[in-house]
């Protein structure tokens, strides 16, 4: 359902956003998953598991709230699966995301063992080409979310062994990061063969290189070189843009991800941790900027809260050069109460608009 | 027996081998604890827990990240491996300062921050029982009452896990627990810890401690006024 003051179709909006084009008002990219599951009254493992599933709640959702990002298919611990390890989709209610048992990788012999997956049999991959066939039927783009570099490391080894290695093993260490980047390099270039590269948007997920795990200088030598050619490669591809979320608290990283090809525009989206002025100094001259409603507040505080945190995050962002895409910071609580997600749209229904 | 002079010397030694991550360093240091005669349990108390409380100040500053800790934490395991069997057999004790029952609620696996928190508390002195991680919520009740533990601690990184703290904190009052509570991870805050009916909250593995040891001060208050 169109928000009372739109002028513009959600996809529409999203495109002209692309392009360079004015918008009649902020686009919204909901992060979320496991709550359109709870919203049309599926179990949350069934937008991991069923990608029918997750598509038509995603897709129901969106109209029933004004969003305007296109449903997609993905979760953080994607890798596990793919290297022939385990992964445990979501079975009680306390669960918001498939998560690893135990990693595929446990030690060295292991990695000097790993070998690139097949990427048309490989994990959950059938269920992500399933999911954006989907897509293709419904016109939609054709989105692909993968993990970040040292991300998807730590899904195969275990984010402390990998941190260990980096310091005791730098080789070891250094070894899987490639490996995980060449593997998403042949998903993607997968999904380029069977759609076309000009017809697929990249989505990279990196939480686990937030300073709250590891330095800056650790960042530079183990993630940026890494997510630099992965970038490149993707783009050389023909693919236009990479959607980025950096997750968490990545404040002393801005500076190299900032070294980092997103794209022609390429979206950057931030945890709340970083802030939309730091995101804007950084990137606006460059990307989209997308963020940061704080997960938290959308779970635990009150509709006001919401409104006047969306409000603040519309004043600082809505200008930024390339544009703004209205973002929580994280995925999107499950258990977030419905009116607070109200909230925040009628926030960007109120102070979203371009004149 | 050593003299005090050469004990300060390994004091520091072993103070600097943690904090500098050098495993190898600490362990031929710690054998070098026995064969002298030095102290074990000064070895541990005043070297080895000292070089991880150094860590974790740096980590506090941001000087040190994860990948340090975890080795300062190898470290400090690898030292206390050698030294306890002789903390024991001299029949001092080294779990002082409190107990406390740590883990990570059902539904959540990611226990990096868990870890972290459970070598602190062991660096400083206490006495850890850690139920690991996507822990039922009646196990903390069961393990709080098992050891009389002052502290339960309890981690949570994603907005749904979370929710099980409340549940988890109301359990341990309706079996009557006097325990304090502490509760962290990302997801949190001081006002959601409140609001969920928790009596702390530690923002980070390096101010947990901190925290637990001002919430047992004001158990131990209450106990001697009631």
């Amino acid at each position: 359902m169109a928000l009372s003051n739109d002028r513009m179709e959600s996809l529409e909006r999203v495109k002209a956003l692309l392009n360079g084009q004015p918008v009649d008002r902020v686009p919204v990219f909901p992060f979320a998953l496991g709550f359109c599951a709870k919203n049309v009254g599926y179990p949350i493992a069934s937008m991991y598991d069923n990608p029918e599933r997750s598509f038509e709640a995603q897709l129901w959702t969106q109209e029933m709230y004004g969003w305007d990002y296109p449903p997609f298919y993905g979760y953080a611990s994607y890798g596990s699966w793919e290297f022939g390890g385990p992964i445990e989709f979501p079975s009680s209610e306390l669960q918001q995301a498939p998560t690893i048992p135990y990693f595929p990788v446990q030690s060295e012999k292991d990695v000097d063992n790993l070998k690139l997956p097949d990427v048309t049999k490989a994990g959950m991959l059938p269920f992500a080409m399933q999911f954006c066939k989907l897509q293709q039927e419904h016109g939609l783009p054709i989105v692909l979310v993968v993990g970040g570099t040292f991300t998807m490391a730590g899904n195969i080894c275990g984010v402390e062994k990998l941190c260990r290695w980096m310091l005791r093993r730098p080789e070891v260490a250094d070894h899987l990061i490639g490996m995980a980047r060449d593997h998403i390099l042949d998903v993607v270039r997968h999904w380029a063969e069977t759609f076309g590269g000009r017809n697929v948007a990249v989505q990279i997920w990196e939480p686990s290189a937030a300073n709250q795990i590891i330095s800056p200088a650790q960042f530079e030598k183990f993630v940026l070189p890494y997510q630099r050619s992965l970038h490149e490669s993707i783009l050389s591809m023909g693919i236009r843009y990479i959607l980025c979320h950096i997750c968490g608290e990545q404040n002393l990283n801005l500076p190299y991800w900032a070294q980092i090809p997103m794209g022609n525009p390429g979206i950057v989206s931030f945890g709340h941790e970083v802030g939309l002025d730091a995101a804007i100094k950084h990137f606006g001259g460059k990307c989209i900027v997308a963020g940061d409603i704080e997960p938290r507040v959308i779970q635990e505080g009150t509709p006001q809260q919401v409104y006047e945190l969306t409000r603040q995050c519309l004043q600082k962002a809505k200008h930024s050069p390339l544009g703004y895409i209205l973002m929580p910071a994280c995925e999107l609580p499950p258990m977030a109460p419905p009116y607070n997600v109200y909230s925040m749209m009628k926030a960007v229904n109120d102070f979203g608009g371009y004149a | 027996m050593a003299s005090d002079s050469r004990t300060k010397e390994m004091l520091k030694e072993l103070h600097d081998a943690v904090l500098a991550f050098d495993e190898d360093r600490t362990t031929e240091l710690c054998h070098t604890v026995l064969r002298e005669g030095i102290d074990a349990y000064r070895a541990v108390a005043e070297g080895l827990s000292q070089g991880m409380n150094s860590a974790s100040d740096r980590y506090e500053k941001m000087e040190y990240f994860v990948p340090e800790l975890l080795l300062c934490s190898d470290a400090l395991y690898a030292g206390l491996d050698i030294l306890k069997p002789a903390v024991l057999a001299s029949g001092k004790r080294t779990g002082t300062k409190g107990s406390i029952v740590i883990g990570v609620v059902e539904g959540d696996i990611h226990d990096i921050g868990k870890n972290l928190v459970k070598t602190m508390f062991e660096a400083a002195g206490w006495t850890v029982y850690d139920l690991g991680k996507d822990v039922k919520l009646e196990r903390f009740v069961e393990e709080q009452a098992r050891t009389n533990s002052e502290i339960v601690a309890i981690s949570a990184l994603m907005t749904t896990s979370m929710l099980a703290m409340p549940k988890a904190i109301n359990m341990l009052r309706e079996k009557g627990s006097k325990a304090r509570v502490l509760v962290g991870g990302a997801p949190l805050n001081a006002d959601v810890a409140r609001k969920f009916g928790a009596d702390g909250y530690a923002p980070s593995a390096a101010t947990a401690v901190e925290e637990a040891t001002k919430l047992i001060e004001a158990l131990k208050k209450q106990r001697q006024q009631g």
